[in-house]
């Protein structure tokens, strides 16, 4: 039946006059919805689905006319509503019918939007590049081929990075495999994995029709049978951004931020509301961009990015805080920083009118160990494996406060500073001749310190944690002082 | 009664921020063993004390460079008393011999240590050669003690054959950070991450000692140059002295204020020179059970502090340090001339 709600969403971009990121997906939707205006026949087809469904055009047409009568909820628009609690309780045989049917709905109606200029579309938005996959599909079910092929790019780590440090965004990986996937393939896992990518394409290219966000774990739970683990979600979700060249972002799907600050900071909301990063001592967590309007940093001369939650809680809850809180913001992505978090700092540290043309020093505190030092690197220039994301989330002008070989001494005899000190595992000496292969030999200062501080660890055989500054009085105080050059 | 040291000469590093983490002093030579993928050979040999030309001034000139023989940095050099030997380990893993030219001007690659089956050999950290440089004792990660008979090394890059192994000790599996060879070629001693010692008979091929009194990692070990005593010390801060023959402590050194990471008897036996994490220096007395004296050149990590062989033409004991921020500094006794 007509779905109307679905008609005035798509006017709301139109009208809402929201201020839009620059090449956001919701700009394209917005685009694709202008171009809606713009062809009056076409609105009257959106309006009423059953008219859509039955005036198909060009390559369409026999496809829906067969496809028609062959299940009843052919008739709605959109995917959301589509026959997915069936689909999963099918065979894969089965699966793959029902999709192009759903396909042929959007394929349709993009061909509606876009008719004036078919190639031009898809080469410029997901959702054209999404539908252009499904079409290619829906035509090989048509000419009734043998097989169903997509093709992946898969990422894969650069061999030997050596001499090569930051990791360079504008180049390319050092490989690109290319991988075909046929359905049915030549073994069920094939398959298996045809139906996985055209799952996860077909919930993304909903969420950007209608405007919302999927986390990679909403992506997983929609149908945890197929998807087996959150893994296998996650990789196919990373190959099919890196196979249109586009940040995950751009494809609907976040995942859910992990990272924590607390500071001088007030957040504008889009919805209007303004937090104050400063009101909670446990820390709020990292917004998601899409929500932020603008920060309001005038307050702001440092920002202290720490390695640990444990290490962000007790400076949180210590005096010292309670004096520089009205200085400067802390953050945590708790480890290894998830893309949330890495967009936000940069967000933080970067001069543009969003942030009030602010760009604080950013201090790193990290665990002087091998993990310490690669969180450090990821913040600075980026992930190997999300290299392609790198360009908008990296934050090369972050200093490295600590630990450092120096502060291995801070606890002297106490037994507890001592329980700070660990020997390094065989995985921990691996990883740092791993890293100090990939480090540079000649450089500026900062990466030379990594390389010799690696060497240290490797020579030292032990490894300090943060833990080691909160066994000695002052410890904390004394180290972020010194570099915060505050009272 | 206490020693007076002058620090006579300091060669400070051309490449920023590359720590020297050992020094292989030989009659002729000195071997550098940094951070960077070089490794620097100094001459030793002309040393006078009142200097009578420009060149004199620098007695310790850059007499070679092996360029870029160690990619990662190299961890431990170690140099054969008799001076012909030489060893180097670097941070992937790799082990080199050197040896010296006929006419005792340049070195040049012997071979690599090979071990035939690397997953039972481990992987090798600290070395330690013996008098002749025929034998090359190694300690691994996980505690080992390989003994490698450097005659058989692998020439060529191409060359598959491995490196004859004469004997392997095994210990509880913590990580070996120190290894020396008894110039008498009988003993073999290592020291590890666990606090733990021990002192191999080479003839028997077993463990003759295990040493006890230092609970934390033991940085360095070395014999006395007549065999009898065996120096040990590390994190626990204090320098132990044990008997090779009984095993028994005999006298033990406290006085550093941090991690103790290198030491070194002088040829008489009668001072031990030990680096500390603090960049201090100290060198004891070991009739008298005490500190004579103490150097600082800086504040950063010694690393390796070593004596000058004695030499006809040294009067004066002279020893050299070297560490963090890549600068060697020489020192030599003061005393009336």
């Amino acid at each position: 039946m007509v779905t109307v709600e679905y008609d005035y969403k798509d006017f709301d971009d139109l009208l809402a006059g929201v201020e839009l990121l620059k090449d956001s997906s919701q700009e394209s939707l917005t685009n694709a919805a202008a171009d809606i205006d713009l062809h009056d026949d076409d609105n009257d087809c959106l309006m009423h689905g059953e008219i859509c469904s039955s005036t198909p055009k060009e390559t369409d047409n026999l496809l829906s006319d067969e496809l028609m009568d062959a299940s009843p909820s052919f008739h709605k628009l959109g995917l959301s509503q589509l026959p997915l609690p069936d689909v999963s309780r099918e065979t894969e045989d089965e699966r793959s019918a029902p999709l192009p049917q759903a396909v042929s709905d959007t394929t349709a109606n993009a061909s509606h939007s876009s008719s004036s200029e078919p190639s031009n579309r898809s080469s410029m938005s997901v959702t054209g590049k999404i539908e252009a996959v499904f079409e290619e599909i829906a035509d090989a079910l048509l000419q009734e081929k043998n097989e169903l092929t997509l093709t992946l790019l898969r990422r894969t780590r650069p061999q030997k990075v050596s001499a090569m440090s930051p990791i360079e965004t504008n180049k390319p990986p050092q490989s690109v495999v290319s991988k075909r996937i046929c359905f049915p393939g030549k073994t069920a896992e094939e398959a298996w994995r045809f139906t996985v990518v055209v799952r996860i394409l077909e919930l993304t290219h909903e969420a950007l029709r209608n405007g919302t966000v999927l986390s990679k774990r909403d992506i997983y739970y929609r149908d945890p049978a197929l998807f087996g683990k959150q893994a296998h979600v996650d990789r196919y979700v990373d190959d099919i951004a890196f196979t249109f060249g586009v940040q995950r972002s751009k494809l609907n799907v976040t995942a859910v931020a992990k990272g924590l600050i607390s500071g001088a900071i007030n957040i504008c909301r889009r919805d209007g509301s303004i937090v104050e990063a400063s009101s909670d001592r446990e820390g709020m967590l990292v917004p998601s961009l899409r929500d932020v309007l603008s920060i309001n940093m005038t307050a702001v001369r440092w920002i202290l990015v720490v390695e640990k939650e444990a290490t962000f809680r007790s400076i949180a809850a210590s005096t010292f805080w309670d004096m520089i809180s009205a200085q400067g913001v802390m953050l945590t992505a708790k480890g290894y920083p998830d893309i949330a978090s890495r967009a936000f700092l940069r967000w933080l540290s970067t001069s543009s009118p969003r942030n009030g043309f602010a760009s604080p020093p950013v201090y790193g505190l990290v665990d002087f160990d091998p993990d310490g030092l690669a969180i450090l690197s990821i913040y600075k220039h980026g992930s190997i494996r999300l290299a392609h994301e790198n360009a908008d989330l990296c934050v090369p002008q972050m200093q490295w406060l600590g630990l450092r070989r120096e502060h291995m001494m801070i606890g002297g005899d106490d037994l507890h500073a001592s329980q700070g000190l660990l020997s390094l595992t065989a995985r921990d000496r691996r990883k740092a001749v791993k890293m100090l292969e990939r480090c540079a030999t000649q450089g500026n200062d900062a990466e030379l310190q990594v390389r010799a501080a690696l060497q240290d660890m490797l020579m030292l055989n032990t490894k300090a944690e943060l833990q080691l500054l909160d066994a000695v009085p002052d410890g904390m105080t004394r180290l972020l002082m010194s570099k915060l050059g505050i009272l | 009664m206490s020693k007076q040291y002058l620090q006579t000469h300091t060669l400070a590093s051309t490449q920023p921020a590359a720590d020297i983490f050992s020094l292989a002093p030989t009659p002729t030579h000195l071997f550098v063993g940094s951070g960077s993928s070089s490794i620097k050979i100094y001459s030793t040999k002309g040393q006078v004390i009142h200097a009578d030309t420009a060149a004199d001034e620098h007695p310790y000139p850059l007499a070679q460079t092996l360029e870029k023989v160690h990619p990662l940095g190299a961890h431990h050099v170690c140099s054969s008393q008799d001076g012909k030997v030489a060893a180097s380990a670097g941070f992937g893993g790799e082990l080199k011999i050197w040896e010296i030219s006929e006419d005792g001007t340049s070195w040049s690659a012997r071979g690599d240590v090979v071990p035939q089956d690397k997953k039972k050999a481990g992987e090798s950290w600290a070395i330690a050669l013996s008098e002749d440089g025929k034998y090359l004792a190694a300690a691994t990660h996980d505690g080992r003690i390989n003994v490698y008979d450097t005659t058989t090394t692998a020439s060529a890059a191409d060359d598959k054959t491995a490196t004859q192994r004469i004997a392997q000790y095994e210990t509880k599996g913590s990580f070996g950070l120190s290894v020396d060879l008894s110039s008498n070629g009988a003993m073999t001693a290592s020291g590890h991450q666990n606090g733990s010692i021990y002192i191999f008979n080479n003839s028997t091929q077993r463990l003759a000692h295990s040493l006890t009194g230092l609970l934390k990692p033991v940085r360095a070990v070395r014999f006395s140059p007549a065999c009898k005593f065996l120096a040990a010390a590390g994190d626990a801060r204090i320098i132990a002295l044990y008997d090779t023959l009984s095993g028994e402590q005999v006298a033990n050194f406290s006085g550093h204020a941090s991690w103790v990471m290198s030491l070194d008897w002088n040829w008489s036996g009668e001072f031990l020179l030990c680096g500390g994490y603090d960049g201090k220096a100290k060198i004891w007395s070991v009739e008298r059970k005490e500190c004579v004296a103490t150097q600082t050149e800086s504040e950063k990590c010694l690393w390796s502090v070593r004596w000058l062989p004695k030499s006809a033409s040294m009067r004066n004991e002279t020893f050299v340090t070297a560490g963090a921020g890549g600068t060697l500094a020489f020192y030599r006794e003061a005393s009336g001339t």
